[in-house]
């Protein structure tokens, strides 16, 4: 597309910065023969890809090779898309603006359960069949990756490669093997057939899937030599790995809009619900020099005035306070903010709460996740009330008059009861806070309630778990509103509509392909967005797909039920993840690794024990 | 303490018309803080880079004379500062030249524009006479109350009409300021509206700020 066109396309749409590209950090190349183009596509606008940690980095190890050209493509809004139909512009990519299916290889980075549809989408506002085999050229070739990819079989028609783990650890490799068939000229079942080959690279369509008669999986079988069991690729050494000195720096306001660093990947406490704190296991962390550096660095590239500390658990990191005191000595005199999310109840200590306050003072937030004693034991979240109220006690003295609490409701064994638990701890915090003759002057306190709709998800002890019904969850949020009493207290909640297409797609199974593709053909796509879903499409693709979303997201699972993800292994084993469960149901916990191994399996692929100080 | 302020003339074309306002000035105070230029911050709670645009340029349209101010807290040449900053600016903006503040951003009274129409030669210029004939051109306006209808006659001068191979180009000269400003895409639209004629496809591009005297803004 050239310029020109471009401009005629950007007169007829809202926010036309998320299509120029252009921005600093950008990398634009000049082709060379035999160079490697890849299309690095986010599912999602503008605004949210371009928060996202994991393509920055991506895009980076990408870009560092002189002979592939990475380039970023979202979803245009449904102004852009109408305009682009209407004059015929196929998908382009940001950089060159050339058309994606001119491209080598297409990545999809899959975040969420419900962006499956927009990859549908992108896919054919390419010019591309959206069904495999119907691609019958060996390049673009599909690959994804990214936390869904962990079960990636709603997609499985779809793509031609999935990329299981860290994407610095085989980027290299799939780029190399691209090239050298680029070079002798393979045809598309030569390129799969090698790609199963790399360690880390699963081909969906080497392995034939065998169903029982009462709709679970009988078997899965790897056909032309691909191995039985795919496993991710891990980093091994956070230290050495690539980390981009430079962000691009984007026009519009995104979501995220600061420079990011890594504290560690992987989670050391194993609450029950939780996909990520399992799927990127072991626990790794990164120095505190070299978070220090990427700090520094990134700041002085971007000109960002705030950086994020990333991780699952920011208050885990083994170093935080000497890594704030470090970065406080020269942030503050750059004008540059400190933004610490995922703070944990249990280790918010006085002194952590001090730097926090140097940083920014605005409302602090914190996951409880269940309102009672037995039912955070179910899921391990391993806080008790005492952990609550301290740290609310320590807000309050230091001048915090705003607390926001998160919970989920549908939890496994969950009862009326947690559901009043949620309201009384609430109540507890503002009792507290009136308690306190130290309280903050002349304020009154907000507590806010925020509840999420829990979703088992596979790679998790409640894997084999049922999701709550859509009526039962809008009875609970009903009585929850019911029991909170104080005008001091706040409650926010999702009702998504989205939750049961999202647990259906979490376990689904390749059969379910079919209901992603009606689902498309009936009109949807960015269905995460609550002005985009339509719950009718989906109804109508599973009706006509003769599945019921039911028997994947409302069936309770055995422990000996072969699962769609069963031969993928990211680590952490099936008969953890059983133990785990029946300790759930005894209401029983397992420590944080910190205190001990609890032999999830996750140091297997690194060969060792979990590098933790 | 030393503190000077600088007016920085800059462009801005290419993909970057399609920065707005807000993002320009999020996206320059960036490009400041990566050149490394000593530039004074707001004292207050939050400190931010103290900068000010003399006339905001609409979304889309291309600005040849820009201009902003800065403040500095060590002496630095001028070239040195066109030089750190056009290193630190993205692609499409650029500074042009730097300097001690002249006038002031209310001296502002007029802006000139290149408007190009792609157009049919003869619909245009049609269109056009007949607008000119006008005695008023009543046009509905935003403002902070809403809608109103304001005569544009007074705030408009088409100062020439030039023939080209695909269509038209105009000088078009439009109030500009803080009080009265003129946006050329609603004098566009006017012109739509009251003759039926529409281009194909326009662009916008304001080559000069001048004051009441006509003399560019500096």
């Amino acid at each position: 597309m050239t310029l020109d066109q471009l401009d005629l396309l950007l007169s007829q749409v809202q926010k036309p910065a998320r299509y120029t590209a252009g921005e600093m950090g950008a990398v634009v190349k000049t082709l060379t023969p035999g160079m490697l183009r890849y299309a690095f596509c986010f599912p999602d606008l503008y605004e949210v890809g371009m928060s996202h940690l994991g393509m920055k980095i991506l895009y980076g190890h990408a870009n560092r090779r002189d002979d592939v050209w990475c380039e970023r493509v979202f979803s245009p809004d449904a102004d852009m898309q109408t305009a682009m139909e209407e004059m015929g512009v196929p998908l382009f990519a940001l950089e060159s603006l050339d058309p994606v299916k001119d491209f080598d290889l297409i990545g999809f980075t899959l975040q969420y359960e419900m962006c499956y549809t927009e990859v549908l989408n992108l896919l054919n506002l390419a010019g591309l069949a959206i069904r495999a085999k119907d691609r019958t050229d060996p390049f673009p070739l599909v690959v994804v990756g990214g936390p869904c990819a962990s079960n990636p079989e709603p997609l499985a028609d779809f793509i031609d490669l999935v990329s299981l783990g860290e994407g610095e650890e085989v980027s290299d490799e799939l780029f190399d093997l691209c090239i050298q068939a680029k070079k002798e000229g393979w045809d598309k079942p030569e390129v799969l057939r090698r790609a199963a080959q790399i360690p880390g690279i699963y081909v969906p369509s080497l392995y034939d899937v065998t169903y029982n008669e009462d709709g679970t999986i009988c078997t899965i079988t790897p056909r032309e030599g691909a191995p039985a069991v795919v496993s991710k690729r891990v980093i091994t050494d956070l230290d050495s790995v690539y980390y981009p000195e430079n962000f691009i720096v984007p026009f519009l306001d995104i979501v995220h809009d600061r420079a990011v660093v890594e504290l560690f990947r992987g989670c050391n406490r194993g609450c029950r619900f939780c996909q990520a704190g399992f799927l990127y296991r072991p626990i790794r962390e990164k120095s505190f020099e070299t978070v220090a550096k990427d700090a520094k660095n990134l700041i002085e590239s971007t000109g960002y005035d705030e950086i994020g500390l990333s991780s699952l658990s920011t208050s885990d990191y083994c170093g935080l306070e000497p890594l704030l005191d470090s970065l406080l000595d020269w942030t503050e005199e750059k004008h540059v903010n400190l933004s610490l999310p995922s703070l944990r109840i249990d280790n918010f200590s006085e002194s952590l709460m001090e730097k926090v306050t140097r940083v920014r003072k605005s409302g602090l937030t914190f996951a409880p996740e269940a309102g009672t004693q037995r039912l955070r034991d179910v899921i391990n979240k391993n806080i008790t009330e005492q952990n609550v109220t301290d740290t609310c006690r320590t807000a309050f003295l230091g001048g915090y008059t705003a607390v926001k609490l998160y919970f989920m409701m549908g939890l496994p064994t969950e009862t009326l009861d947690d559901i009043k638990g949620i309201a009384d701890l609430a109540q507890k915090v503002v009792d507290l806070y009136y308690s306190m003759p130290e309280r903050p002057k002349g304020k009154s306190v907000s507590v806010n309630i925020s509840v999420a709709c829990f979703v088992p998800k596979p790679y998790t002890p409640f894997e084999f778990e049922p999701q709550d019904s859509m009526e039962a969850l809008r009875e609970k949020q009903k009585y929850l509103l019911s029991c909170v009493r104080s005008r001091k207290i706040s409650v926010s909640y999702h009702d998504s509509a989205t939750s049961v297409a999202e647990a259906a797609l979490a376990r689904g199974d390749r059969r379910l392909c079919q209901v992603v593709e009606g689902a498309f053909l009936r009109g949807s796509r960015l269905d995460g967005w609550d002005d985009h879903f339509k719950p009718l499409a989906w109804q109508e693709a599973f009706e006509e797909a003769g599945l019921d979303p039911d028997f994947y997201a409302r069936r309770r699972r055995s422990y000996d039920e072969v699962f769609p993800w069963d031969h993928l292994d990211y680590g952490v084993t099936k008969a953890f993840f059983i133990r785990e469960h029946q300790k759930a149901m005894q209401a029983a916990t397992t420590p944080s690794c910190f205190a001990g191994c609890n032999g999830c399996g996750a140091q297997r692929l690194t060969g060792g024990v979990c590098k933790c100080i | 303490m030393y503190i000077k302020t600088v007016r920085i003339f800059f462009s801005k074309s290419g993909r970057a018309i399609y920065i707005s306002h807000l993002d320009l000035m999020r996206a320059m105070t960036r490009a400041f803080s990566r050149s490394g230029l000593p530039v004074w911050y707001t004292q207050g709670f939050h400190p931010h880079l103290y900068i000010t645009f003399a006339l905001p340029l609409s979304l889309g349209t291309t600005g040849l004379c820009e201009s902003m101010d800065v403040r500095l807290l060590e002496e630095v040449s001028d070239e040195e500062i066109i030089s750190r900053l056009n290193a630190a600016l993205p692609e499409g903006v650029q500074a042009v030249s730097a300097g001690e503040p002249v006038m002031a951003p209310k001296e502002i009274m007029w802006a000139d524009y290149h408007v190009h129409l792609r157009c049919v030669v003869s619909e245009g210029r049609q269109a056009l006479e007949r607008f000119v004939a006008l005695e008023e051109i009543p046009t509905q306006k935003r403002s902070k109350k809403g809608m109103k209808t304001v005569d544009i006659k007074p705030m408009l001068k088409i100062l020439s009409v030039e023939e080209q191979s695909d269509g038209l180009m105009l000088k078009l000269r439009c109030r500009a300021g803080v009080e009265i400003n003129l946006n050329p895409t609603l004098a566009l639209d006017a012109l739509t509206e009251i003759t039926g004629f529409k281009s194909d496809w326009t662009t916008i591009e304001r080559f000069a700020i001048l004051n009441e005297a006509l003399e560019n803004f500096k």
